[in-house]
């Protein structure tokens, strides 16, 4: 899948809000990609806008070349791509079995109805689900994490090409999050499923993804190998999203270099480089142009920042496509 | 130094069941200790227990003693009654709670909010006194004064976590609780509010004990650590102890589930199951279920025992001196 130049913005004509301002990003077969950054940086917008949930106002999603805007090619990329979200006490109806709610995308698609039944039950098999036990439950017999189960079951009846993980774990706790991460992994490596983890947990995205792509108010600020980015953060913004993680480790992280203040509101862009009022390498032309993703390092990591750019003069945004490095797959546990 | 905080044998049970059991700890002036543990371990229950918040149903006992600087007599928090408790809640121990930043008052200022707290728990306060007391408590949260005069809804999900900081803070208390502080808070907010923890800490000699299922963030913000499971405490010790030297299975697999960048990237094989129902726990070692090292031994409950200076771990194995390899689905001897 690609996605060209997405625009979406939300408000009225005086007052509006740019949530998404032309992002462009390719995602591949197969290939586990992170979206990470803060809250309101438009993650959630974007995976959204990829599947057509949500109105765009410029840009194109291409799907296997070909443009995926109108109604039927919707509908196909419904079904090839799927989508789970980080609440699972949410997304669930109440008032359905199991057993109807991963059956529901299958009615949707029109899927014959005699073969139903046996996708159900591989698919909550593939989940680690006893079919025999958890075909009737309703959703308030389950825990989180079977929920989220569940949620994963009905996303892969339709046997997608593509999943999207938004804040998948964020609301579980640390082994049930560690089961449903291997759930996944393990899918994506027998499925050779493509999937997208939108996450604010950059030791997670560092962890599991392939290639990862940096967001800030709307934008794509950085995008790389996950190694790369994580790493050797070229972008200061995703230096300073790397410090404040957490380091489980002892004598580590104590004198950092924290972001200071919050994301700007949307409806009111700062000038020039919308990151230059927290950089803590802000220098004078940073106020008055905005950077383009450009090449920074080697293997294809891009940064959008002003220290790095003056190299390309057609101030086109993209991620470039790229070969997926092999020493960057998830390792074997 | 006197121990500002001492627990001992705190158990809390509901209908002849306990939620927590056994579970005890000191903490001297200045001092943090992390609380870790999944949902349902009893973080949050041991929390309100130090409060006597408990809801209904809920009873508790075993003994908590508080003595706030300069006191000469512990304050004997077990055997208070409710009117015996509201003059030491808020006062001398304070409680931020999980999703705190939803339980601000959303039709009143934050200055009343704040101003409400100290006129209840400080009747002689002058309102001068009390409007500078705000200004000063606001700053020393990172806000700026000004910002008191806003309703909930008009400050940001960090900004309302700094108020209920402010707010635990209102009457000089002696021991701050934190139940979750940053769990719905994303990584660049998270790291503002756990400095701030940090700095108040430092300047204000507070004694804190920070509830988190984030044993990342523990680690960062702690002196010392008591991992729960199931209602009681498995291994406690220094921050260093736990984390570089592991003295029990869950803490140990724990810790191999966390990313740590820079390390070996992709999953650690995960611990099989959930925890145990309350109402139907297993025969011995709590753990002994999901623990890929559980014998026959097992089936006897082991004592939070002593293996290192001030390193106490609750199973029959510890000291471990080195963990055998873990297969991805691998239960235990008894399922």
């Amino acid at each position: 899948m690609e996605v060209n130049d997405l625009a979406v913005t939300f408000g009225t004509r005086r007052k509006q809000s740019r949530a998404l301002d032309g992002v462009s990003l390719e995602w591949r077969r197969g290939e586990v990609l992170g979206i990470v950054g803060e809250s309101g940086c438009g993650k959630s917008t974007l995976a959204r806008a990829m599947l057509g949930l949500q109105e765009t106002s410029a840009g194109e999603v291409v799907l296997d070349g070909h443009d995926a805007s109108g109604r039927s090619e919707k509908r196909e990329l419904r079904r090839r791509i799927q989508m789970i979200f980080q609440d699972p006490y949410q997304t669930l109806n109440p008032r359905q079995r199991a057993s109807a709610i991963v059956a529901e995308p299958l009615v949707v698609q029109g899927v014959d109805k005699s073969l139903h039944q046996e996708r159900i039950i591989k698919s909550l098999e593939d989940v680690g689900l006893d079919p025999a036990t958890y075909l009737d439950r309703y959703p308030h017999q389950l825990s989180g994490g079977q929920r989220q189960r569940v949620a994963i079951a009905a996303a892969l009846v339709l046997e997608p090409e593509g999943l999207i993980c938004d804040e998948p774990v964020s609301m579980l706790d640390a082994s049930v999050r560690s089961q449903i991460l291997t759930v996944l992994m393990d899918l994506q490596k027998s499925r050779n499923l493509a999937l997208i983890f939108i996450t604010h947990d950059l030791s997670l995205a560092w962890s599991l993804c392939d290639r990862i792509a940096v967001m800030y108010l709307g934008r794509v600020v950085e995008a790389g190998t996950a190694v790369d980015v994580i790493e050797k953060p070229k972008h200061p913004y995703t230096a300073a999203l790397v410090a404040a993680v957490p380091v489980p480790a002892v004598g580590m992280g104590t004198a950092r270099a924290l972001l200071k203040g919050e994301l700007p509101d949307a409806t009111d862009l700062p000038a020039g480089c919308r990151f230059n009022p927290r950089c803590p390498k802000v220098f004078d032309g940073c106020e008055k142009v905005d950077p383009v993703l450009t090449d920074v390092a080697a293997r294809g990591q891009r940064a959008a920042c002003l220290l790095y750019s003056g190299a390309d003069p057609s101030g086109r945004v993209t991620v470039p496509p790229q070969t997926v490095p092999e020493d960057s797959g998830v390792l074997d546990a | 130094m006197k121990n500002v905080l001492e627990v001992e044998g705190l158990r809390v049970e509901y209908r002849g069941r306990s939620i927590v059991d056994g579970v005890g700890f000191s903490l001297k002036p200045g001092e943090s200790l992390g609380l870790a543990g999944e949902s349902g371990c009893g973080k949050t229950t041991t929390a309100l227990a130090l409060m006597k918040l408990l809801p209904d149903g809920l009873s508790q006992k075993g003994s908590i003693e508080l003595t706030p600087e300069g006191a000469e007599e512990p304050i004997r928090i077990g055997k208070r009654t409710e009117a015996g408790m509201q003059v030491v809640r808020w006062r001398h121990i304070s409680l931020v709670f999980q999703g705190a930043m939803n339980s601000l008052d959303p039709v009143k200022k934050i200055d009343l909010q704040i101003d409400e707290v100290i006129r209840l728990h400080e009747k002689g306060c002058s309102s001068k006194e009390v409007k500078e007391r705000i200004a000063d408590l606001l700053t020393t949260v990172g806000l700026t004064p000004k910002l008191g005069s806003r309703y909930p809804h008009q400050l940001s999900g960090g900004q309302r976590q700094r108020v209920m900081i402010a707010l635990a803070l209102a009457c000089r208390p002696s021991v701050v609780i934190a139940d979750e502080p940053t769990t719905a808070l994303d990584v660049v907010m998270q790291a503002q509010v756990l400095e701030l923890l940090e700095q108040l800490r430092r300047d204000l000699g507070l004694a804190m004990i920070l509830i988190s299922h984030d044993l990342a963030v523990l680690v960062e913000t702690c002196d010392r650590i008591a991992v729960m499971y199931a209602g009681r405490i498995v291994e406690t010790g220094t921050i260093e102890d736990v984390f570089t030297n592991p003295q029990h299975p869950y803490t140990k697999r724990l810790l191999d589930s966390l990313p740590v960048i820079g390390g070996t990237r992709g999953l650690a094989p995960p611990i099989p199951g959930g925890p145990p129902d309350p109402g139907n726990p297993p025969e011995g070692c709590a753990f002994g279920p999901r623990c890929p090292y559980a014998t026959e031994r097992c089936l006897t409950v082991p004592e939070l025992r002593e293996v290192g200076s001030g390193h106490a771990a609750a199973c029959h194995f510890s000291p471990w001196s080195s963990w055998p390899e873990v297969e991805a689905a691998g239960l235990g001897v008894r399922k």
